[in-house]
């Protein structure tokens, strides 16, 4: 790819999933490592976007098994073959990959989905309800997400379906630390790294440097401050000088994601 | 070397009522599924399964009331979805879930694995996994003064049922150098017992000309069985990929009683040796298949 995808206009036809990939893939750089697991389209589209546009040394575990992959496409799993074809190494699972992860130096960053996120960043992916025995739902679990979420690492969700069900006031059960009680509860508890930011279906969040609390950064084009407030379970905190629009996908950044990262539209899958 | 090889059934008798069983998987791969219908043929009770990643396998299980407990990471079918009969099960309180960290079963099984009490680990640390689970995770002070850990309390299964690419008669395991999903590396250790079924049986001599693919030593292993695509559906690389006609034929009828029983019939209760499930599941059509998607690896 040349230099020129930065010049590329903005796309008029780009759709929400385009536009969650390049927004999170501007969060990961050069120096950056990562790594993806189970069902995850839209965050393997963004490394492989961030890949060939601002950061062609971004390093890239493909399904936690593969370094540096060459795929020719988002396959229908991001789990199995062929997402690690061409890798440079194949990692064991039970060695490699999990040591590296111990280490703060290395896979410096994961992004990922749950079924609820709070207003702290702590992420639930293990049951809905108040009982963790016989609960109402039973969700996948944990596998990874709690290991990422406690090493030091920098934390990105995704979320599909922005909505007072998925983005909620304290999650059902702690899957994955974030920012625990906000302040410096995290900090004490010895933990580094933390969620640094959440994109949704309807906008962009962060979190207060002080207080730890989801913080509004951006509106999707077509949605308003107040839409947004009234699709999260709790309350947003709103910059004063008002939240800018998100950037827009670039004509070429969309070509790319449609005719070569993902043609066969896997990074809709999530979507309802 | 005492000979390890036997039939499916013998292997299978290994496991008791009650029994703590490891059972290797990731999600769509390298489950030894064929152990796992046996089992769910021989009409174990009160299994109390480990599992990293659990997948269809986990599934069925539930569904034919093998297990009552499960600890583990997670259970989902990846791009299949959950799996809905141990999803039910676990809602109605029929099986009671251990839920840790990949780090800290891991760990669980590592202090297994070497006779530990327990070995620390910074996963999970602030998460609800550990409040919940005071008998086997514990947040201790470094004794030399830095940051807290969690104590992981060793975890050592009855039996370990594991899928693996060739072994000799006397139980010597061999592994094709490809991407390691399958755990070779700590949760055989850790268990009393290892049952390994794998694609193909060879001479020893075949072994020795690379002795670098031998990962676990017929010594420990308790029963070595023949099986050709001893992991379908679930992929098991280079050989094939997994079946996703397959999965999504259980996942159709995955919540449906009736439905259910009658594909555990005519795939997991029927078909009592291998060559027989094979053409439960399209026979030459499906093989050429799944080994088409292997290639894609």
């Amino acid at each position: 790819m040349n230099g020129d995808w930065r010049d590329s206009p903005a796309a008029a036809d780009y759709t929400v999933d385009e536009l969650m990939v390049t927004t999170l893939a501007q969060y990961f750089g050069n120096g950056d490592q990562v790594c993806n697991g189970m069902a995850s389209f839209i965050p393997v589209a963004a490394f492989m976007l961030a890949r060939r546009t601002h950061a062609p040394e971004l390093v890239w575990f493909a399904s936690s098994v593969g370094l540096d992959p060459r795929p020719e496409r988002i396959p229908a799993s991001t789990l199995e073959a062929p997402l690690w074809r061409d890798s440079i190494m194949y990692l064991d699972q039970y060695r490699d990959f999990w040591d590296l992860v111990q280490d703060g130096r290395w896979i410096t960053a994961f992004c990922v989905g749950t079924a609820q996120i709070d207003q702290y960043g702590n992420a639930n992916n293990s049951v809905i309800g108040n009982r963790f025995h016989s609960p109402k739902v039973r969700l996948p679990g944990t596998a990874g997400l709690a290991d990422m979420c406690s090493i030091d690492k920098d934390l990105y969700f995704w979320v599909t379906d922005h909505s007072p069900r998925s983005l909620v006031a304290k999650v059902d059960f702690i899957s994955g630390a974030g920012w625990l009680g906000g302040g410096n509860e995290r900090r004490n508890l010895g933990l580094g790294g933390g969620p640094r930011a959440v994109v949704s279906n309807l906008a962009v969040m962060d979190f207060h440097p002080q207080n730890k609390r989801m913080r509004l950064v951006s509106v999707h084009p077509g949605n308003s401050i107040e839409q947004v407030q009234h699709a999260t379970g709790f309350s947003l905190l709103v910059p004063e000088s008002g939240v800018p629009d998100t950037r827009v996908p670039t004509v070429m950044e969309v070509e790319l994601i449609r005719n070569a990262i993902d043609p066969d539209g896997m990074r809709l899958r999530g979507f309802s | 070397m005492q000979p390890r090889l036997t039939s499916l059934s013998e292997a299978i008798s290994i496991v008791r009522d009650g029994d703590i069983v490891a059972v290797q998987n990731m999600a769509t791969q390298s489950a030894p599924m064929a152990l796992v219908r046996e089992i769910i043929r021989q009409g174990k009770k009160d299994i109390g399964l480990v599992v990293l990643v659990g997948g269809i396998a986990v599934d069925w299980l539930a569904a034919a009331g093998v297990i009552n407990r499960l600890t583990g990471a997670a259970v989902s079918m990846e791009q299949f979805g959950l799996c809905q009969q141990y999803r039910l099960a676990v809602e109605r309180g029929e099986i009671r879930v251990e839920e840790l960290s990949e780090s800290l079963l891991n760990a669980r099984l590592g202090a297994g694995a070497r006779r530990l009490p327990f070995l620390p680990s910074r996963g999970a640390i602030g998460t609800d996994l550990i409040d919940q689970n005071p008998k086997n995770l514990r947040l201790i002070d470094d004794p030399f003064g830095g940051r807290s850990v969690i104590a992981c309390r060793a975890l050592r299964p009855d039996v370990a049922l594991l899928h693996a690419h060739r072994a000799d008669r006397y139980g010597n395991i061999q592994v094709e150098p490809t991407a390691m999903w399958p755990d070779f590396a700590i949760m055989p250790k850790a268990a009393e017992k290892v049952v390994v079924s794998v694609e193909e049986i060879v001479d020893s001599d075949d072994l020795r000309r690379s002795p670098e693919k031998t990962k676990l030593p017929g010594f420990m292993i308790d029963a070595v069985v023949e099986i050709p695509f001893g992991a379908h559906p679930t992929s098991f690389f280079p050989i094939y990929g997994y079946d996703s006609q397959f999965h999504r034929a259980w996942v159709s009828v995955s919540r449906d009683r009736p439905a259910v029983e009658a594909f555990l019939q005519k795939h997991v209760y029927e078909p009592r040796v291998q060559s027989d499930y094979l053409q439960t599941v399209g026979g030459d059509e499906t093989v050429k298949r799944i080994e088409a998607s292997g290639q894609s690896a």
